[in-house]
This record gives C-alpha cells, structure tokens and sequence, in this order.
C-alpha cells in the first residue's frame, strides 16, 4: 500500500462507454496530453455495456432520420424540459461515432450494424415519432475494443481506482483523489480537467426481490459522479423524473422491449390485451403500466410468440447473446419459452436516476461543459434526456476534445491537500473499532428507504420522511459503517453518494409543484402538469459558502425548433371516497388499571416466571 | 455438518479439470468478485457483488468456468 501524486492534463473519471471515448478523443485532440483514466474495474469489462450491447437506441443516419428529427424525439419525451442543442449534437455526431466503432472493433458495415438495400445503416420504429431512430447492433466486444485503443494510444489506466474526492481551486478543478480496492495504493493527482463519467445511480432502490446486486444498472454505478460533481458545487438537474424501471421480472435486467418492438413485439396484461399505445421508456407509458397493476390487470408481459419462428430465433440469438447473457438461462430455468404469449413476465422494479434512460445529471451544455471550470461530465451522468448509449459515445467523445483544449490553455491550479489526513478520513471505516455497522446492512437501509418513501407515485409526507431518514443515517449510520478490506472500503463511499443522491431527489421532488413525465414524477399533491412549469429545469446545487443544499428553478435554452413538447396522456382523477367505516363510542384515555401498574412497578417488567425446572 | 457449509453457496462454478489458474477471470470480474483460492482456482470471494454479467464465462479461453445459474433470490 502506497501513496502515489500523479500530474495530468486530463482525468477521465470512469472507463465506461463515455470514459472511454473521452480519453480516445483526448489523446486524439493532444497526443502529448497526459491522460488518466480511472475506474472501479478493469476498463475492458467495466461500466452499462461490460459485456456488450445490442442496439444504439438513438440516432440519425442517412436515409432514415436528421438530427432535427432527434431533437423532435426527445423534446417530447422530455416533455419540453430540455437543451435542444444536446439533442442536436447527439443526432449531427453519431453517425461519426459508429464508424470510429467499426474502425476500433475492426468490423465492416452489415456486421456491426445492420444496412439496407441502398447502403445504409437500417433503423426502426421505437420512438413515440413516426421516425425510425433505432439502429441494432450485434456489439459483444464493443468495450474490449474501446479499451484496446484507451491504452494504445498511451493512456494511463488505474484500474480497480475509483475516485472518491473531487477537489477545486478558487472554483476551478484542481485534482482527484483515489484508491485501489485491492491494494489501498492512494493517487492524488493534480489536473486543470476533470471529466465525470461514471454513470448512473444503479444502485438506488431497492429491488423487490432483495438481492443487493440485482438491478438493471450495473452495480458499480452507485451516484459517484453526481455526489462529486454535487460537492464540488456544480448544477445538477431533473432529479425528480425518476427512472421507474420496466423489467423482465426479478431478474431484473432489460426485457428487452428495445430489441423485440422494433422486431414487431409488444407489451400486453393479464389479460392478454395491449396497454399502451408503445412500448418506449417515457413516463407515459410507465404510468400506463402502473395502471394495468393498479386496476388488477398486472402482471404484464412483453408479447413475442405471434412473431414468425426465424425472427424469434433471431431475438434468442442477440438476447442471450449480448448485454446480458444469463437471460436465456434465467427463461430456460423457469421454463419459460418466447413461444408462449406469457413468458416474459415485466414489473416496474426499482426506481433509479439515469441520464441515459430518463433525464436526471449533471447540467451541462453542448459542449458537456458542467457549471464548474475544468469540469466536464458524459453518458449516464450528464443530464442529456433520453441519449442512451449514442450519446455516451458522442458526448464522451466531445468532453474528451474539448477538455484536452482547456487543459491545453490552463495551468493545473494548486492543489492544497492534506493527504495524510484526506486518506485517514477515507479508510475511516476499516480503521474503526469492530463490531461497527456492516457496510451491506447500511446500503440496505438506505435503499429500502429510498423504494418506500420515494417510488412514485410521490407522496409530500413520504418524501419528507425520506430526508428525516437522510439526515439520521448520516450522523447515526455513516460514522459506524465497519469493513474489513478495500474491497469493501468503497461501498462506504457507494453508500455516502446514495445518501446525497436520496436527498436531491427528495428536494427536487418536492420543489416541482407539478406532475410531469406521466409517473416519474407523479407528484400525489400536485396531480396535474402545470403550465407554469413549462421549460423550467428544478436545479440542485450546493451552497459552497454554508454547505446546505440548495434548489431552485431556471428555465431551460431557448428552443430553436418548435416541436411539440408533451405526449398525448392525461393523469387519472383519483376518487378515493371508501365511506365512513364504523364508529365506536369513546374510551376513557384515563385507565386506572395500566396506570396503576406503573405505580406500583414503574416501567421495569417484573420477571414473573423462570425458564428453568422448578425445584 | 460443518457449519459454515450452507454459506458457501456460490452459483459461478470451476470446472478443475480446465482451469489452469491464469486468474484472468478474476481480473476482469467488473465488481472485483473472484478470487483464487490457496490452490489456485477462482471462487466467488464477494458473492452479493455478482452482477449474474457472465464476463467470467466470456472472458475464460478455456471454457473452466461458468455461472451455473442467477443468484437464488431471482432464480
């Protein structure tokens, strides 16, 4: 275990989809910049798409779609509450993205991406558009590429080294703090840019079938960006549009509507009836699926046995060939078969913040820049509504450019940190006294919290109760939390930003005095979208002079396209008049008889019977 | 019984006669799972870490380990 200062011109934190492109494009940008790259694990299989993916789910490529038509995908989906400029880089750069894919993974056209007849790459119909912005992608070895050329290009890779401290200068990024959760080994290292790519709140709720690590984000991806980014007093935003996850039921993971609408599948009840008029993961048709249960026709199930015998065989191949494999294994031991009109049963599971899949980030522009100089943020982090995995390698690909141009124009500013100390405070937990709390039992604690009293729909009372639990657990449960090595040293940190992201969500939540994104933000006390609200982001940040968290509303760019901004759904009316139960006559609040125990015995139990053998 | 038996149950399984302890199933565990044991096999040293992902099947050149089922509370 040792301390090691490393001097850089660029961090990239997190070496997934997003983190890896950035320090490709980096080191493209500057050959000579130093470009650091750390992660929780080994770049080759870390992050969302650790062991491949199957579909880019938002694009622009010739003879299918403009970036104009991304911008009007996601202006609706995000029901206005949006930077349109993001939505237009995303849909300008991907087509450059996809061939810096095939050129990484060494892969012609029509293997990696499917083409038509005319020579293009050949999308379908997912979107709530009459646009086809859905590309497939048979993309096992996506990342394994995308770290072959990281450390080709000369990158320096701390895998297994996550950050824990973001630090600035006079407002300006000064450096990073992190260890080895093998070895303990501490880098601190000073640089003029940070990029946060570090993904989503994975780990959030609780899923309803108890396992920890069961969950449709990868666990590694616990809130690290946002607690960071949070700490280091940038803007944050759209924390209260909850990504209300549907999944193929307790495993957890993508059903995959993605894979099988495009192929002609659908989403039906109980009853064998379709629910909605889509299938695509905006808050209108969460709310439609919240129904179903509601009214009784839940479960759901995502429909496949009407497609022809070849297109099943199809979807079996890149389902249980890609992203996550164990699907087939997980169907073949419940003996379920995509034959059956029933056998992918769905459940809306645990409640995440997500960037790539809902809207909730860090705020930055189009160039990924956050409200913080030198800091940049992409992917699942950076709150670009809807991008999905396009828009970690488009906007990975920016911030890794434009930060390798800052870097180049700015000093590193001083870093003064008391590493010694910075590190005792860090390895606290191992440090502590045993017996101590376990680290699981804590994540369990919070996230458990976190499903009952923030699972939309929002209750005002509930999510109040969510920051009593917040503030408790940091002073009661935070300075107790025992591990035993650094392995486990890190889920003390995992469990502080899960902390800090339950309370941007609760505050946000409570500051949007509306609904809006049909049920991740289904707000009980405020029932209807509000017009008011139209074009307005909730910002979270902190208070860097007091230290208190702090929200408030701005409205978002000025449109440049004047698509429509809402899906067609209403709320329901929710009439709950369940009559008056019966009425008893009062009781007497005085009662003489427990009243009169307790002066006799005070509040002691007298020990009236032995367990033991009389005589 | 021994006692602590039950608590071994691990759903990713080694096949001995394959494995030749090249550990690259441990270093590529995206959540730092594995670890080889005092004979030099890999065995599931932080089990509720496992994200089911498979990378330790995918990444094995000679077909010695597997997941042999999800973890029992999806199963």
């Amino acid at each position: 275990m040792g301390f090691k200062q490393i001097d850089a011109d660029v961090v990239v934190v997190g070496g997934g989809s997003a983190g890896t492109f950035a320090a490709i494009k980096a080191k493209n940008t500057n050959p000579q910049a130093r470009v650091v790259v750390l992660d929780k694990g080994p770049i080759e299989t870390s992050g969302a798409i650790g062991r491949g993916m199957d579909a880019l789910n938002v694009v622009s490529v010739p003879g299918y779609g403009t970036p104009e038509d991304v911008v009007e995908a996601l202006t609706k989906v995000s029901e206005g509450i949006l930077d349109q400029e993001c939505a237009y880089t995303l849909g300008a750069d991907i087509y450059d993205r996809i061939k810096d894919l095939e050129e990484y993974t060494g892969r012609e056209p029509g293997d990696l991406f499917p083409v038509d007849d005319n020579g293009n790459y050949k999308c379908n119909f997912l979107h709530p558009t009459n646009k086809a912005l859905y590309l497939a992608m048979d993309g096992e070895e996506i990342k394994r590429a995308l770290a072959r050329e990281v450390r080709k290009l000369g990158c320096i890779v701390l895998d297994r080294t996550p950050a824990v401290r973001l630090f600035t200068t006079d407002g300006k990024v000064s450096g990073v703090f992190g260890f080895n959760i093998r070895t303990g080994d501490q880098y601190l290292i000073n640089t003029p840019a940070v990029i946060l790519t570090s993904g989503c709140v994975g780990k959030f709720g609780m899923p309803r079938d108890g396992y920890l690590s069961g969950i449709y984000e990868f666990p590694g991806n616990t809130g690290e960006g946002y607690a960071l980014a949070y700490h280091a007093g940038a803007e944050l935003i759209n924390l209260e549009c909850f990504q209300t996850n549907l999944l193929m039921k307790d495993f957890n993971g993508p059903s995959c509507g993605y894979v099988v609408i495009p192929r002609g599948g659908c989403g039906v009840n109980a009853l064998g009836e379709r629910y909605w008029s889509h299938g695509y993961w905006s808050g209108d048709m969460f709310l439609a699926v919240w129904r179903e249960f509601a009214e009784g026709r839940g479960p759901i199930y995502l429909k496949l046995d009407h497609l022809p015998e070849e297109t099943i065989k199809g979807l079996e191949k890149i389902l249980w060939g890609t992203e996550r494999t164990v699907r087939g294994q997980f169907h073949k031991q419940r003996d379920e078969n995509y034959r059956r009109w029933d056998s992918v049963e769905q459940g809306l599971e645990e409640i995440t913040l997500c960037s790539g899949h809902s809207m909730s980030g860090i705020l930055v522009n189009k160039d990924t820049e956050t409200t913080v100089p030198g800091l940049f943020a992409a992917g699942d982090c950076a709150s670009v509504p809807h991008q999905y995995l396009p828009g970690a390698f488009v906007f990975g690909a920016i911030a890794g450019r434009v930060a390798a141009e800052y870097a180049a124009k700015n000093k590193a500013p001083g870093l003064d940190v008391d590493a010694y100390n910075l590190w005792k405070e860090v390895r606290a937990p191992l440090d502590l006294p045993e017996p101590g709390i376990p680290v699981e039992l804590a994540e369990i604690k919070i996230r458990t919290r976190i499903s009952q009293y923030l699972t939309p729909p929002k209750s005002d009372p509930l999510m109040q109760k969510m920051l009593w639990w917040v503030d408790r657990m940091r002073k009661e449960d935070l300075p107790q939390i025992k591990v035993c090595d650094f392995h486990d040293l890190i889920k003390a940190t995992e469990v502080q930003s899960i902390i800090d992201c339950a309370e941007m969500a609760a505050r946000a939540s409570l500051f949007r005095t509306e609904s809006r994104w049909g049920l991740s933000h289904y707000r009980l006390a405020y029932p209807k979208r509000d017009p008011n609200w139209d074009g307005k982001y909730v910002v979270v940040k902190k208070n860097m002079s007091t230290g208190e968290m702090e929200v408030s509303a701005k409205p978002v760019p000025e449109y440049k396209w004047d698509y429509p901004a809402r899906l067609e759904y209403e709320y329901p009316e929710i009439k709950l008049d369940i009559g008056k139960g019966f009425v008893h006559p009062p009781n007497d609040s005085h009662d003489p008889w427990i009243s009169g125990k307790v002066a006799e015995e005070g509040l002691d139990i007298p020990k009236r019977m032995s367990a033991r053998q009389e005589g | 019984m021994e006692r602590y038996s039950c608590k071994k149950y691990e759903w990713v399984k080694v096949d001995k006669s394959k494995c030749d302890g090249c550990g690259a199933c441990v270093e590529y565990c995206p959540r730092d799972v594995l670890r080889l044991d005092g004979q030099g096999y890999p065995y599931m040293a932080y089990r509720d870490d496992c994200w089911y992902c498979d990378v330790c099947t995918f990444m094995c050149q000679l077909d010695a380990i597997r997941l042999e089922s999800v973890p029992y509370l999806i199963k």
